[in-house]
């Protein structure tokens, strides 16, 4: 696949909260039918993301100052759920878009805000060149930046570069002499920048999470901003960063739990119940209902960590951004554990028949397993534990 | 009073739920307070995990109380509210039981528990379960 720099068509520009909400159940619907053939296949979803954006839905966090609705963070999870359990490939491609739409918020000059917010309303959609494979930890980077007069010079290698294949604008993390980060926001046919089709893990099948090469890469200097600066002070990225996460693993638990009732509908009585159909049983009724409330729960948590990040961004303190941490957090390991179960209890409940290649029903748990990987539950716990019991705010960055 | 509506008014009671949540805060903050006085305790990464565990099953807990007490406040479909409302017993529940073992875990104290074999957990898993699998609403499981 060979992307072009520019959208295919203009995107609509929604409005309002409400309006995002039912464009995503809209396109969920749409996106759901050919979910499981496309993972099968690993067939790119090249047309369901052309569609996706000229939705408008990637442009709904764009401030209501440059042309935007600004809607909450309450209604970018609900989104972001909704079109992931549809298919949480789809769920997760906009990710680091939304991400980036937020560093642009708080580093980025009047100039830039204004140039990159009016292409986000127009349907660009930026990729992401962040994580490194090789580097020591995710939070260390060997890309490196250079300034000169007017231009800034990139050179790197990434990995994990989801959405990058499909963007027309790759922003990429670098960093100076100093160690700070910058983000390149770097033209899709820029010379020196190489998107590799190479993600194959068993999970997220589409997302095409692969690699990218940056080797001399030129960009003008409006095309860089001060990332490290979302750090530096405390400011609601790391949250948002995390939202998105949990918000495609809730997806996939409802996704999930869906087909688990719709399969275990039909599954077959089990000799010792005493019963003619397999739904009559009374052990997998209760089973059921244990999932049901732990995908409740998950959900009034999600938005809870979407209010604490609109007041994180009302009034950014160390304060308010240490509390989004923590409900984000809860969110996390809640959506985890629940994609994780009900994927895994969807065989349990709807019987052997439900594990046969045709239904391709281990998707669900594929996704769950791979998506949470993106970073560790375990040390949520920590988190959590460190904030009420000694005090300690979370450590800022992209995965607090 | 009624004896077939009686009961029914009885089970849209948010109590179970609010006495449990209640219960599982002070476990939570006497545990907290015990290890707080052990400044070696306090710094072992499984000691501060545990708590994060045991506030995480409280706040989902306190979040499905929420919405129980919202939609019963909004007055909605009598099915709805019943089913909400076993899904907040069920989460406090959990919550008291994790908070329950952690300090047990981490003081060597156990606060004794009600049982639950007057209005049991497996029940009201049972409850939920019906509705949203098979359609069938709890009045109509009571009657048979």
């Amino acid at each position: 696949m060979t992307a072009s720099a520019q959208p295919p068509r203009t995107a609509h520009v929604i409005r309002s909260d409400a309006e995002a909400i039912a464009v995503a159940h809209k396109l969920a619907a749409r996106f759901a039918v050919e979910a499981s053939v496309r993972d099968s296949e690993r067939r790119l979803p090249v047309a369901e993301l052309d569609e996706f954006s000229a939705s408008g839905l990637w442009g709904i966090t764009v401030p209501k100052a440059y042309g935007g609705a600004g809607v909450s963070y309450v209604t970018v999870a609900e989104v972001i759920k909704i079109i992931s359990a549809a298919d949480s490939s789809l769920g997760q491609i906009p990710q680091n878009h939304l991400g980036v739409l937020d560093i642009l918020v708080q580093t980025a000059t009047h100039e830039q805000k204004r140039y990159y917010f009016d292409k986000v309303l127009r349907g660009y959609r930026f990729g992401n060149a962040f994580s490194e494979s090789k580097s020591k930890n995710a939070g260390a980077f060997e890309t490196r930046i250079r300034f000169d007069a007017d231009t800034a010079q990139i050179d790197g290698e990434k990995f994990y570069c989801t959405g990058a294949l499909f963007a027309h604008i790759v922003p990429a993390v670098a960093v100076n002499e100093q160690n700070q980060a910058f983000i390149a926001f770097i033209e899709r046919d820029n010379p020196g920048l190489s998107v590799i089709d190479s993600w194959d893990g068993f999970g997220q099948r589409t997302t095409a999470s692969g690699g990218v090469t940056l080797s001399a890469v030129k960009v003008p200097l409006s095309a860089v901003i001060p990332a490290h600066k979302a750090f530096d002070e405390p400011t609601a990225d790391g949250p948002i960063s995390q939202i998105i996460q949990a918000a495609v693993d809730t997806g996939i638990a409802v996704g999930a739990l869906e087909d688990t009732k719709r399969y275990a509908r039909e599954s077959r009585p089990w000799i010792d119940s005493g019963q003619d159909h397999g739904w009559q049983d009374p052990f997998s009724i209760a089973a059921i209902g244990d999932l049901e409330w732990r995908v409740h729960g998950t959900e009034a948590i999600l938005r809870k960590a979407g209010q604490a990040i609109d007041a994180a961004l009302l009034d950014a303190n160390e304060d308010t951004v240490a509390h989004a941490s923590v409900v984000v957090a809860q969110a996390k390991v809640l959506s985890a554990e629940i994609a994780l179960l009900a994927s895994s209890k969807l065989f349990e409940l709807a019987g052997t028949r439900s594990v046969l290649g045709k239904y391709n029903l281990d998707r669900h748990w594929r996704n769950a397993r791979t998506h949470t990987l993106h970073d560790p539950a375990r040390w949520k716990f920590h988190l959590i534990g460190n904030h009420l019991l000694n005090g300690v705010n979370p450590a800022r960055h992209a995965w607090n | 009073m009624n004896a077939l509506t009686q009961p029914v008014v009885a089970r849209l009671s948010l109590a179970s739920s609010q006495h449990d949540l209640h219960h599982a805060r002070s476990l939570f903050d006497s545990t907290v307070g015990f290890v707080r006085q052990q400044a070696s305790v306090s710094k072992d990464p499984f000691v501060i995990s545990r708590f994060g565990d045991v506030h995480i099953r409280i706040e989902v807990a306190a979040a499905l109380l929420e919405r129980a007490e919202a939609l019963l406040d909004a007055e909605q479909d009598a099915t709805e509210i019943r089913v909400a409302i076993a899904e907040s017993d069920l989460a406090s529940a959990e919550a008291l039981a994790t908070a329950s073992n952690a300090e047990f875990e981490l003081t060597g104290r156990r606060t004794a528990l009600s049982g639950s074999l007057h209005d049991p957990l497996r029940w009201k898993r049972h409850l939920i379960g019906n509705f949203r699998l098979n359609g069938i609403h709890p009045s109509a499981q009571e009657a048979v």
